[in-house]
């Protein structure tokens, strides 16, 4: 049995999703990621689940119902999806990234493939999220396919490596490395929730961003808790301190700075202009069409729903790799995202600054160049990140 | 497109438009495991063309089944998830596809097989066997070549060689294969007519190891495996399938039956199966290996030691012309005359089914055939007719 892969599901089910004795536990990986799959089984039963679902997904057949299915499917959700989605509520779940075929789509319809999303499996999962009622964990799968975009060949023993090192895994004990760094990034947080800036001001190359805050949205870092009290890490690596801004307050422009793997395709050199709070401009490279797509068909899709802050001691960061994987690329560096909220960073009910639209797509938009401010409510400007380190004592 | 993606997706288009035959209109259910994921794209594709309204891929993944087993809690052996029952539920109405074809087969051998054994999610198979009972899915199941399965059938890993057997059982070789195909159902279905005919009370088996009498039902018929649904769908539900079969009463079984050729069941491999029949039940299992399987189906599920099916083959079968052993039941089965215990099979009566329909959660084939077996029809005036010798037919259509 593979040791490196073991330990790295163990870490993922018992850091990560933190499973509890008795939770059934769903895994989603793609049909590629089988091996880390049948780890996290194992991990899971050993973890004392009391049933493991496995949910496969397959982008070929994505690919075969964008391509020749008719224009209902591309919405559809059947009712046994629905079912298994529902289920997760008050459960586990644990879903892989890495696409092994990252542009197994580019030569179909941008505009199908930007409305192919099962809509009411979406609003399902999405409610879970605001009600925060699932500890769950999203991780990486080194393929062949993902091993040779990232590094130019299919070096999967590679890409495990660089993957090992932003897990911790070199770490003689990685779940207490992963608590000292969970509660580093949760210091920040505070800090940030603390100061209660009214705004966020971004300036670099192609970028003059203001973003409005709300006064009554936390700043989570390193893991949070479901709405039943387990502590769960829902991205690993995480590197970042984030909230949820005012999706009424957003104006100027945002320049992307790395590409992005978006729904099969790459989006390269994202350009987008707000006014009043919404996208009123899209220019990419590459991709533009399945962004205008989303802002077009799904509400509120065109107002942002995330910021975040990543500095440079990020491991992530460290590994100078772009990965073409959100999960990874958007804890190398600062991010903001597109569409809908964390409704459970509201201290009481969320307020309508809220997003509440049925996706959420993240973009970075840190280097080098980038400077982020806080803008107090008198006015005055507190950096927060200069040549991506952290400013703030 | 290369000429080996040409073959997968002629096959694929097969299975969907002569096996499954996809209606317009219809959800497709597609099931298999992770390692067929290339056949089940193809499928999907082709299912899509046939003008599916939607394709539902579920794949399955023996490794998590053995963590269940080795690793989980007693109470997850059995357990029916409610997406699972969802899913199984949707199916009615529509089209299912299924592939076959064990990567490996030997993974679950060191467990416990009492584990193994009892891990079916009750409830869900419950809801499949009344949709065949109700006759409400049109549906097929396919061989999907893979490594593992070429490594234990060929002794090396030679996909291509397993798929060159398995498109020559599947007639991809014939100009115009839908034609072959139905020149060769009506083949067996004049077969099956024949002997639906004489109406024999019993079917006696005699040949090394095995003498069994087993009593038949006087409503059911013999058939292939050209089925029609309640709604008029007409679909071949095993592709290859040479076999013409029909359910037994399964009150009426005396004697002892050995099987001759080794069966891939639960993770395990069963050979030289020996069962011992008294008054339609099985009283005694012995076996080289994996006795331990059958015996727990038999102890767990009710019902499971009697009859369910009685098929017959000859040696014009393509898949017993290969020569190989295929190790998956599907192809097996037929290649040679075999036996089921567990479920009858409710379409192979005129109507209502008989009482003495065997009634069960599991329905396990296992292959009797072979150059010395001898297959009599009993009729109900104590006549014994030929059916069988030197795997051969003996009755005039």
């Amino acid at each position: 049995m593979d040791e490196r892969l073991e330990r790295y599901a163990e870490l993922v089910v018992r850091v990560g999703a933190n499973v509890q004795p008795g939770q059934e536990v769903f895994l989603l990986p793609g049909v590629e990621h089988y091996e880390l799959a049948r780890a996290l089984a194992r991990q899971a039963y050993r973890a004392g689940a009391s049933y493991v679902h496995v949910r496969y997904q397959d982008s070929h057949v994505r690919k075969a119902m964008i391509g020749l299915g008719p224009d209902e499917a591309l919405t559809y959700s059947p009712e046994w999806a629905k079912e298994l989605f529902s289920s997760m509520t008050g459960n586990a779940m644990i879903a892989t990234t890495g696409d092994p075929e990252p542009e197994l789509l580019a030569d179909l319809d941008g505009e199908r493939v930007g409305r192919a999303l099962p809509q009411e499996i979406v609003q399902i999962r999405m409610q879970q999220i605001r009600d925060n009622s699932v500890n769950w964990c999203g991780v990486g799968a080194p393929s062949a396919g993902w091993a040779k975009q990232v590094l130019g060949e299919p070096d999967v023993e590679r890409l495990w490596e660089l993957i090992a090192f932003c897990m911790r895994l070199d770490e003689p004990d990685p779940v207490a490395a992963w608590r000292d760094h969970t509660a580093r990034l949760k210091a920040r947080a505070e800090a940030l929730t603390d100061l209660r800036p009214d705004a966020l001001r971004y300036r670099g190359p192609g970028t003059d961003l203001t973003v409005g805050l709300l006064p009554d949205v936390r700043w989570l870092g390193g893991g949070g808790d479901t709405s039943t009290g387990i502590l769960y890490v829902a991205n690993m690596p995480t590197e970042e301190v984030f909230t949820s801004p005012d999706a009424r307050r957003t104006e100027g422009t945002i320049r992307s700075t790395q590409p992005l793997a978006l729904a099969g395709q790459i989006v390269r050199g994202l350009e987008l202009t707000f006014e009043h709070g919404r996208a009123v401009r899209v220019e990419a490279q590459t991709g533009a069409e399945i962004v205008r797509s989303h802002f077009e068909t799904i509400e509120n899709a065109d107002r942002l729903g995330e910021v975040a802050l990543v500095t440079k001691e990020s491991r992530v960061g460290q590994t100078g790799t772009l990965f073409y994987d959100t999960l990874f690329d958007e804890n190398a560096t600062c991010h903001v995202a597109y569409g809908a909220s964390f409704p459970f960073l509201a201290d009481g009910e969320p307020g309508d600054g809220m997003n509440g639209a049925n996706t959420h797509v993240d973009f970075m938009v840190g280097g080098a160049e980038l400077e982020v401010d806080a803008v107090l409510a008198d006015g005055s400007e507190i950096p927060l990140i200069r040549n991506e380190e952290w400013q703030l004592a | 497109m290369n000429t080996n993606g040409d073959r997968l997706e002629r096959y694929a288009e097969l299975a969907v438009r002569v096996g499954a035959n996809v209606q317009p209109g219809q959800e497709v259910f597609v099931h298999g495991l992770v390692e067929h994921a290339e056949l089940i794209r193809a499928l999907t594709r082709q299912s899509y063309r046939a003008g599916a309204s939607y394709v539902s891929v579920v794949y399955g993944d023996q490794h998590v089944k053995r963590a269940m087993i080795e690793l989980g809690p007693d109470e997850a052996l059995t357990h029916s998830p409610e997406w699972e029952k969802s899913l199984a539920r949707t199916t009615a109405g529509n089209a299912q596809l299924g592939t076959s074809g064990n990567p490996e087969p030997e993974l679950l051998a060191d467990l416990d097989g009492e584990r193994v054994g009892r891990a079916i999610a009750l409830e869900v198979a419950e809801i499949y066997r009344q949709q065949h009972r109700d006759r409400s899915v049109n549906w097929c199941g396919v061989g999907s070549p893979n490594e593992g399965w070429a490594q234990q059938v060929l002794g090396e890993p030679d996909v291509e060689r397993l798929w060159e057997l398995v498109a020559f059982c599947f007639r991809l070789d014939e100009a115009d294969p839908v034609a072959a195909w139905r020149a060769h159902l009506d083949q067996l279905d004049a077969r099956a007519a024949a002997l639906t005919e004489r109406r024999p009370d019993a079917l006696r088996y005699r040949g090394p190891g095995t003498d069994l009498t087993v009593g038949l039902l006087p409503s059911a018929r013999w058939g292939s495996a050209r089925f029609r649904t309640a709604g008029g769908i007409d679909y071949v539900a095993n592709m290859p399938t040479e076999e013409i079969f029909t359910t037994p009463d399964s009150r009426r079984a005396e004697g002892t039956l050995r099987s001759s050729m080794p069966l891939s069941l639960g993770g395990q491999l069963i050979r030289g199966l020996e069962l011992t029949f008294e008054d339609g039940r099985i009283v005694r299992v012995e076996a080289e290996t994996g006795a331990d399987v059958v015996r727990t189906h038999l102890a767990n599920m009710e019902n499971a030691d009697r009859l369910g099916e009685l098929a017959l083959v000859t040696k014009e079968s393509r898949v017993g012309q290969t020569g190989t052993l295929f190790y998956n039941t599907l192809f097996d089965e037929n290649a040679t005359c075999h036996i089921a215990y567990g479920f009858g099979l409710p379409y192979a009566f005129e109507g209502e089914p008989d009482e003495g329909m065997n009634v069960s959660n599991i329905h396990v084939d296992f292959m009797v055939g072979g150059p010395e077996l001898e297959v009599d029809a009993v009729l109900g005036d104590g006549t014994e007719l030929p059916l069988i010798r030197n795997e051969e037919w003996q009755v005039a259509a």
